[in-house]
């Protein structure tokens, strides 16, 4: 191609692309640039923004609730992604035995991603009130056996942050979806040829089946802590924020900080960078550690 | 010939005009309702939905009606104070905004509102118009660079408000041998009411064990931080602009409230709240004989007809630690909703007109009838008492007009600062974790912060 035929293409494609090239402008690189301004100021959002430097970012080790919705946030983290990672990975070699009604299973399994988080949340609320819900109907008889009382789910402190992971659980179904595609990319005459070598059951799923997925297993816990830092929507619906901080997330008090107090939209958007530079450095902390352990097909690490 | 991968004039052309007729057919527009025609246009954003929203579009449909120069486009939406925020300081905000009157501080001290005073004066409505609390509520105080306390200045205007007072069910009153129109007088009387109210099924474990609450602080617990005036205390202190949740009363308020979770068990009352039905519902505690008394505010009536037309209800003043005596003002917290207009609206004289329509006598007293609140106006027609849905509205009344009537702390930083409290009333306080006074010394630190903080953010403004 002459280099004028090769200039005219890429100007065709530019001029193609620009509508998209305009919005990717106005809409995401000019905020992500004013938000980085926004949290070296005070910006009440009502009246002008005044340049205050690094103050935002040196108060966030002063603010007593950072430190809080922090923790909370992490340990929901902790938590969360290597439950849903177990769980989905579960589900997934459960389906991938074809058992009878294996279609239905997953159908089930993957309904509540489509359901709104919202919906859901409200559905939420009404299976976990401790008094009436349909959990604690089922767990009393149980745990009466014990003496003991079901839990009041959402009131209680100590009850509350496992609620919430639960509920979080239970959209689990698209992690599922792709866990079972990935397995069923294993190369069924590694399976066999392990097989001959007397790997069976879970050491087979160890040492074949697991570094095969690895990948697809790096992909989803690096979306799921990405997921997590940000988790909002339950909580905000179902307890917000309580009882007390019990259920406090980052997410939500960066919020709160953005539109209610004050409201003080450069200390969010300082917490908001905050906010990803912590999941940057856990996804590049979790490659740096999954190199030898992440095997792509093809050789690359 | 053309290249296959080039964009021709006319392809380019095309796309423009197609982007074009696109957005003339489906793009914004004004108002469709043939009213609308050659009028000046005004866009007012409610906080209300539902009945409450319905009730306001026929005002504003009234409106309409009632001249031809001014069309109001009424929308109802939630969370107006930050959707109103954004668009102010987007610069496209609506001409009108129905925002509560806690928000004033904040919208009124960033210059975000403006002052009606000489507006409102060339309808007529002065301080004379309006309650002497309601008045009061709609006056803010704006702070300077400094953080000194300007003179009241008038930024919104009412036009419904609500006062909280106890309501009760009066069949539990005479059941137990009382006269029914014997409610208590001071918190004292409360708490023994409530026990003997209290039915305990002392076969079932835990909160099952509860077949009825006398009262408990928690239900419905939307304000968790309207106790201390009942011991004659406050959360803020204007005048010098502090944090006053750990003063003396406040403590006491709060001890008390800690005696209900103390005696009747964290857990059990927790799991009891938990299982009553909702607000709006034919579940809702005490029309369902779950719980026997509540603070509760006018709109209560709604549900009561709505789901038990025949129930026994009674409304008083809620009590304080001291006795109130015949003719002793009533305490109580008194909100009122207050319409605003931006200081960057394009129309402010049309939309105080409009403002104007909502405040003649007859407009107030039939939306406060339809919302079932006491109206903000200094008086009421008798024609107003008698269609009003709550038969006990002059009890509400009497709280609005009560010296001892009071509002949210007037500070900018209130929404924080009500955070805060809620999050250590439900953690700390009522869940036993922290003694009252330790707890509260904790909310008045972190307050007093973030009242700092805006003393702060003033001085940098200067």
């Amino acid at each position: 191609m002459s280099t004028r035929r090769h200039e005219d293409s890429v100007r065709t494609g530019l001029l193609w692309i620009s509508p998209w090239l305009l919005g990717f402008t106005l809409f995401l690189l000019t905020p992500l640039a004013m938000s980085v301004y926004y949290s070296l100021s005070d910006y009440p959002v009502l009246e002008r923004p005044v340049f205050i430097g690094l103050a935002n970012y040196k108060r966030l080790f002063t603010d007593p609730t950072f430190w809080i919705v922090l923790k909370n946030t992490l340990i929901f983290s902790l938590v969360f992604v290597p439950a849903s990672t177990l769980l989905a990975l579960g589900l997934a070699a459960l389906l991938n035995k074809e058992l009878p009604g294996w279609k239905f299973a997953r159908a089930i399994i993957v309904l509540p991603t489509l359901v709104p988080a919202a919906a859901a949340a409200m559905a939420w609320l009404w299976l976990l009130n401790s008094d009436a819900g349909l959990i604690n109907r089922l767990l009393s008889p149980l745990l009466a056996v014990f003496n003991l009382a079901a839990p009041a789910w959402l009131q209680s402190r100590f009850w509350a942050m496992p609620a919430i992971i639960i509920v979080s659980l239970w959209q689990v179904g698209q992690s599922v979806l792709i866990y079972q595609a990935a397995l069923r990319e294993v190369p069924e005459s590694l399976q066999e040829a392990a097989e001959l070598d007397g790997l069976t059951g879970l050491r087979r799923f160890w040492h074949v089946t697991l570094p095969m997925i690895s990948p697809v297993v790096l992909f989803n816990v690096v979306i799921g802590i990405i997921g997590a830092m940000q988790v909002f929507v339950f909580p905000f619906i179902m307890t917000n924020g309580g009882p007390g901080t019990a259920t406090y997330f980052y997410s939500m008090y960066l919020y709160d900080n953005a539109f209610l107090f004050g409201p003080q939209m450069g200390y969010a958007c300082a917490m908001a960078w905050v906010q990803m530079m912590m999941v940057g450095a856990l996804t590049w902390l979790l490659f740096r550690m999954s190199r030898k352990k992440v095997h792509y097909r093809g050789g690359g690490a | 010939m053309h290249d296959r991968t080039s964009i021709t004039r006319r392809a380019a052309l095309g796309v423009l005009a197609a982007a074009g007729v696109g957005y003339a057919v489906f793009g914004p527009r004004g108002s469709r309702d043939p009213l609308a025609r050659g009028r000046v246009q005004l866009t007012y954003w409610e906080k209300w939905t539902g009945q409450e929203a319905l009730a306001m579009q026929r005002l504003v449909d009234k409106f309409n009606q009632s001249q031809d120069r001014i069309y109001v486009r009424y929308l109802s939406m939630t969370m107006i104070e930050q959707k109103a925020m954004v668009a102010i300081a987007g610069g496209s905000p609506p001409d009108i905004i129905g925002l509560y009157n806690k928000s004033l501080p904040l919208f009124a001290e960033s210059k975000a509102i403006l002052p009606l005073a000489e507006l409102a004066a060339k309808h007529n409505l002065t301080r004379e118009t309006y309650a002497d609390a309601i008045w009061r509520l709609c006056n803010v105080h704006v702070r300077d660079a400094d953080s000194k306390l300007g003179p009241p200045q008038l930024y919104g205007l009412p036009n419904t408000c609500s006062t909280m007072a106890l309501y009760y069910n009066r069949r539990l009153l005479v059941e137990a041998g009382y006269d029914e129109s014997v409610v208590p007088t001071s918190i004292s009387q409360l708490d023994a009411l409530a026990e003997e109210f209290t039915i305990i099924d002392a076969s079932k474990p835990g909160a099952g064990r509860f077949v009825r609450l006398g009262f408990t602080p928690s239900e419905p617990g939307w304000w968790p931080h309207v106790w201390a005036p009942h011991f004659g205390g406050s959360l803020y202190d204007r005048d010098t602009d502090t944090a006053t949740a750990a003063s003396e009363a406040c403590v006491r308020a709060y001890e008390w409230v800690q005696t209900y979770p103390d005696k009747l068990g964290v857990q059990d009352v927790m799991s009891f709240q938990s299982g009553l039905g909702g607000y709006n519902s034919a579940e809702q505690p005490l029309i369902l004989g779950r719980v026997a008394m509540c603070l509760h505010g006018p709109f209560l009536v709604n549900v009561i007809k709505q789901f038990k037309p025949d129930f026994p209800f009674g409304v008083a003043p809620f009590p304080c630690e001291w006795r109130a005596e015949e003719g002793t003002p009533p305490t109580g917290l008194v909100e009122t909703d207050v319409l605003v207009i931006p200081s960057n609206c394009k129309h402010p004289a049309e939309a105080m007109e409009f403002i104007a329509f909502t405040q003649q006598q007859a407009n107030t007293e039939q939306l406060c009838i339809d919302h079932a609140k006491p109206s903000p106006l200094a008086t009421c027609s008798p024609d107003y008492y008698a269609r009003h849905p709550n038969p006990y509205i002059g009890v509400h009344e009497a709280i609005a007009r009560s010296p001892r009537g009071f509002g949210y702390p007037e500070t900018r930083v209130w929404n924080e600062y009500e955070n805060l409290f809620r999050r250590t009333f439900e953690r700390d306080i009522w869940q036993l974790s922290l003694r009252a006074r330790e707890a509260l010394t904790n909310v008045q630190t972190a307050a007093q912060s973030a009242i700092d903080l805006a003393r702060e953010r003033r001085r940098l403004r200067a």
